[in-house]
């Protein structure tokens, strides 16, 4: 993410967000609309609960073997004409996909959405060395116009209004554009059909990669997904190693949970398997075929904390029922990922330090991993980056002093009858009727906004210990 | 720039450090994926009304729209009748091979111009010009090679004579299908697909493309749109008569 | 017919410095039941705040004393479902380390949170108590999800003489208390609350119960702070209420 963003503290980007009407009221209907979907459409579907078992045992199971099924994945590409490449980092990965752009001559590229060409900073990288890059999703389409990140893992332009569309497009058109979805949809449809036609090299993620096959699979609705590795010569895909998948009959599981998980449908409207470039008598197909596999932070934590979280889908439903993502929206995390899962996805492909603040963005409600198609207990793993923060003092002095101090305190019940009593005394200017509702000093954090139960002038303890008609 | 083998030995590395989270297997492949796949015929093709009639709920449930005929031959007047409808002119159709019979002559009669797309290898500037005829033409006809009854889903294999473009690039995608191409679930495509995999391949194309009702989007205010960049129509035709004898 | 169940009171720090009457009720109403209360002296802390917030060293050395404290008791009561859920789920992992891993299954075995002990130990649906008005229930996060536990609270209530339970939307929803986070994120908090609270008074109901001392502190620190007519109560000091 820019680093100017990075530079707000993150309590005041949440703060910003909040303060934007627009995107609050668009974040409460995206988010509140999604969970009703993902609701009906697991309450219409009794063997949910076992697929999702299922899934969460696939994962793992291929963690397990990855190497393995790699291999296999690799060797079967490789039979079909594909080309594989090996991507330590997001920069490596750059690299290679500019010199393939390079060697084959591409001018521009067409590219279906994809969060790990996101991850990698691709558009970038390509506009650098001379070569368009033009988002196909309609999503992506809107807020590469508006030179904005995704807000949202699935719906990249939930956060914009109609009329922002709108004028994004009147802009790029330079003609006024009425502020309607369909005229909107119809515009875009004209614009990219072209660039779809004329794209030299088409780019895409990939929402699993079948190893028994050496087919990549991509799930779209809106079609551009099939455009790109149809239409352009050469078919670029990136993919987190964790996407493997063991066989068809393990897809199979995948696909019956992954659109109700994200969208409600029961099948997104395309999925896609491509199996490396064209056979001969295809009319369509790309001539060449690359699978750029990405490590980017995901390998280390095979034997890491966060391995659970290499499960992930990428379908966004923890977005939706979080809390805090829907105060704030995805924005303001400040990272490619956003929300539940984001925050230990940038914790893998950007270490600790770079979510001090963001792990402690949860209120550990536990509605993330409950909505978790495949189980991905979030709230565990944020636990443990908040340890590992507190365990290598990135969290501040202050804060760890006063844990500690709390520490002691709930170790000694004499040191905590003091305290208690020092409570009582000090809250005394404050406290009315039982009712505190002005603290000094940081305490204002919470009484800025609600009011404080005063220290009791007896705690149940010292009642127990001295009201009669308590005693046995 | 990182080599396969830098590559997989740091994930074995990592891979050593731990056994995993918990015991877990991946789904049981099944072994004789073929004489499954077969089996599943078998039975369906007792069931086919009970499937037809799922299919056909849930693909007008994502937006599709069903047609039932009573042979092939009354497949041309229901792609007339939506060309007329929509004053459409031009129709890029799947070779009579792949489709399971020549319908052109009849579809001409309609009053279309109809484009068959070649069964072989195509070369050159012809590539180009019937891109460009896929582009500009109004309807796509092709066949289906798997209908899903519990999505409502048309599965189509490409291949040389059944391009991807038919069913992608015009505006209206019409898809014409017998019971043969019924099956319940997901769970049975995917022991078809193992068959398929096992007898290499499928031979045909590189690609195997799961439609789902028309191209759709909500990416703007989660507002539904159709027709973002794949077809704005669906339709499914059954016809009653199987299409191969 | 099993003897007469014990029961030890945790009665957690929220509730021992900020709502005593809670404990109150709750030793009222299990000697109604006639199952005999006893408090072990000397109690602090679970050691979740300190859990949450990555301090586990600290907050295993929390978790041993309490597993010592409790060492004897038969059922230990909990009238918070976070507090019941760390002792149940985290403690065996916390304290494996300190070779205290049996007695700490041991202790999470025995630990009931206060709306499970009633309905699933003592078999109790009714208390014979008489509440008027309308009411309406908040799902805490750590008993609705943690301990899997929704119905109980709820069968409690639905036994009460004269009371109108209603469902009030996005019961499962968060607060917004989670712990630290309160004052880490207050504007996030206080955001979450605000359309809790919104939904609270869509109910028209007067009474708002939940389970947990958390998440009654932030749902209640919102309503007197907007001065809304509508209280929020622990589920024990309502089936306490009518005879104090």
């Amino acid at each position: 993410m820019s680093d100017d963003v990075l530079a707000v503290p993150f309590r005041q980007r949440a703060g910003s967000a909040m303060k934007d009407a627009f995107l609050q009221e668009a974040l409460t209907i995206a988010t509140t609309k999604f969970i009703g979907l993902r609701r009906e459409a697991f309450e219409d579907f009794p063997e949910g609960e076992t697929l999702r078992n299922r899934a969460r045992a696939i994962k793992e199971a291929t963690l397990q073997r990855l190497d393995h099924h790699l291999e296999t994945l690799i060797g079967n590409v490789e039979r079909l004409g594909g080309h594989v490449h090996y991507a330590a980092t997001s920069e490596e990965a750059r690299s290679i996909i500019v010199d393939i752009a390079r060697r084959t001559g591409a001018r521009m590229a067409v590219k279906s959405k994809s969060m790990a060409t996101e991850e990698i900073h691709l558009n970038e990288a390509l506009e650098r060395a001379g070569i368009t890059p033009v988002e196909t999703d309609l999503g992506e389409y809107i807020i590469q116009l508006a030179h904005e990140r995704p807000s949202h893992i699935i719906a990249p332009a939930i956060h914009k209004t109609k009329a922002q569309v709108a004028a994004l497009f009147g802009r790029e058109l330079k003609r006024p554009v009425e502020a309607d979805p369909e005229v909107l949809t119809r515009i875009a449809r004209g614009e990219l059909r072209e660039k779809f036609l004329q794209a030299d090299l088409g780019i895409t993620g990939a929402n699993f990669a079948v190893a028994d096959t050496g087919t990549v699979v991509l799930v779209t609705n809106e079609g551009n997904g099939r455009m790109v590795t149809s239409l352009p010569r050469v078919h670029v895909a990136v993919m987190g190693v964790e996407k493997v998948v063991p066989s068809l009959t393990d897809l199979m599981v995948f696909l019956a949970i992954l659109a109700k998980s994200a969208t409600g449908q029961k099948l997104s409207v395309y999925t896609s398997l491509v199996g490396g470039p064209r056979r001969p008598g295809e009319l369509e197909g790309p001539e060449e075929f690359h699978l750029v596999l990405l490590d980017g932070g995901r390998i280390a934590q095979l034997g890491g904390p966060l391995r659970e979280a290499l499960s992930c889908l990428r379908c966004g439903a923890c977005l939706n029922v979080c809390p805090v993502y829907r105060q704030i929206g995805g924005h303001a995390y400040g990272h490619t990922y956003p929300g539940p899962i984001g925050i230990l996805l940038t914790a893998m492909l950007e270490g600790a330090p770079a979510v001090k603040d963001l792990a402690h963005a949860s209120t550990l409600c536990g509605a993330c991993a409950e909505a978790c198609p495949v189980r991905i207990d979030i709230p565990r793993m944020l636990i443990e980056l908040r340890r590992e923060v507190d365990d290598t003092k990135i969290a501040p002095w202050a804060e760890r002093v006063a844990f500690k101090l709390l520490a002691r305190l709930l170790r000694h019940p004499g040191l905590y009858r003091l305290a208690a009593r020092a409570g009582r005394v000090l809250q005394r200017p404050f406290a009315t009727e039982g009712t505190v509702s002005r603290l000094p000093f940081f305490f204002d954090e919470w009484t800025r906004t609600r009011d404080l139960p005063a220290v009791a002038a007896r705690t149940f303890q010292e009642r127990w210990a001295s009201e009669k008609d308590l005693r046995p | 720039m990182t080599t396969k083998a830098e590559f997989l030995e740091r994930i074995r590395d990592q891979m050593r450090t731990t056994p995993g989270l918990f015991p877990a297997s991946a789904a049981r492949r099944p072994e004789h994926p073929a004489a499954e796949a077969e089996t599943i015929r078998r039975e369906l093709v007792e069931r086919w009304p009970e499937t037809l009639k799922t299919f056909r709920l849930e693909f007008e449930r994502v937006g599709g729209v069903f047609h039932r005929v009573a042979s092939l031959d009354a497949v041309p007047a229901v792609v007339g009748l939506l060309a007329h409808e929509r004053e459409a002119r031009e129709l890029v159709t799947w070779h009579s091979a792949a489709l399971g019979a020549d319908l052109s002559q009849a579809l001409e009669a309609c009053g279309l111009a109809v484009h068959q797309m070649p069964a072989g290898e195509v070369v050159g500037t012809e590539r180009e010009r019937l891109r460009a005829i896929a582009a500009r033409a109004d309807l796509g006809l092709t066949g289906v090679d798997l209908a899903i009854a519990e999505t409502g889903t048309l599965v189509l294999v490409s291949g040389a004579g059944r391009p991807r473009s038919t069913s992608l690039l015009p505006a209206c995608h019409i898809a014409v299908f017998d019971r043969t191409a019924l099956v319940e679930s997901l769970r049975q495509v995917g022991v078809i697909l193992e068959a398929w995999h096992e007898a290499g391949a499928p031979a045909t194309g590189a690609a195997i493309n799961f439609i789902t009702g028309p191209s759709r989007t909500a990416d703007i205010e989660l507002t539904l749109t159709r027709g973002v960049h794949g077809p704005k129509e669906v339709h499914a035709i059954f016809v009653e008569q199987d299409i191969r004898g | 017919m099993t003897g007469r169940r014990r029961a030890s009171l945790m009665v957690t720090c929220l509730g021992d410095l900020f709502f005593p009457e809670v404990g109150v009720s709750i030793v009222r109403l299990l000697r109604t039941l006639d199952v005999p209360v006893d408090v072990p002296p000397g109690q602090t802390c679970c050691g979740l705040p300190l859990f949450n917030s990555g301090y586990h060293t600290e907050a295993a050395a929390v978790a041993r004393r309490t597993v010592s404290l409790f060492a004897d008791s038969e059922h230990v009561v909990v009238p918070s479902g976070s507090c019941a859920w760390m002792i149940k789920h985290e403690y065996p992992g916390l304290l494996s380390g300190k070779g205290l891993a049996r007695e700490a299954g041991e202790l999470a075995a025995r630990t009931h949170e206060f709306s499970q002990f009633l309905v699933k130990v003592l078999g109790v649906t009714e208390l014979g108590s008489t509440v008027a008005g309308r009411v309406t229930y908040h799902d805490s996060c750590h008993l609705l999800r943690g301990l899997h536990e929704s119905q109980s609270p709820r069968t409690l209530l639905g036994g009460l003489r004269g009371v109108e339970l209603v469902d009030l939307p996005g019961a499962d929803e968060c607060c917004g208390f989670g712990g630290s986070f309160a004052v880490r994120l207050p504007e996030v908090s206080s955001q979450i609350l605000a359309k809790k609270l919104a939904n609270v008074e869509g109910t028209g109901a007067s009474c708002l119960v939940a389970c947990d001392a958390g998440c009654l502190m932030q749902m209640r620190g919102g309503l007197t702070r907007r001065k809304s007519r509508v209280r929020a109560l622990h589920l024990a000091e309502l089936l306490d209420g009518d005879r104090r």
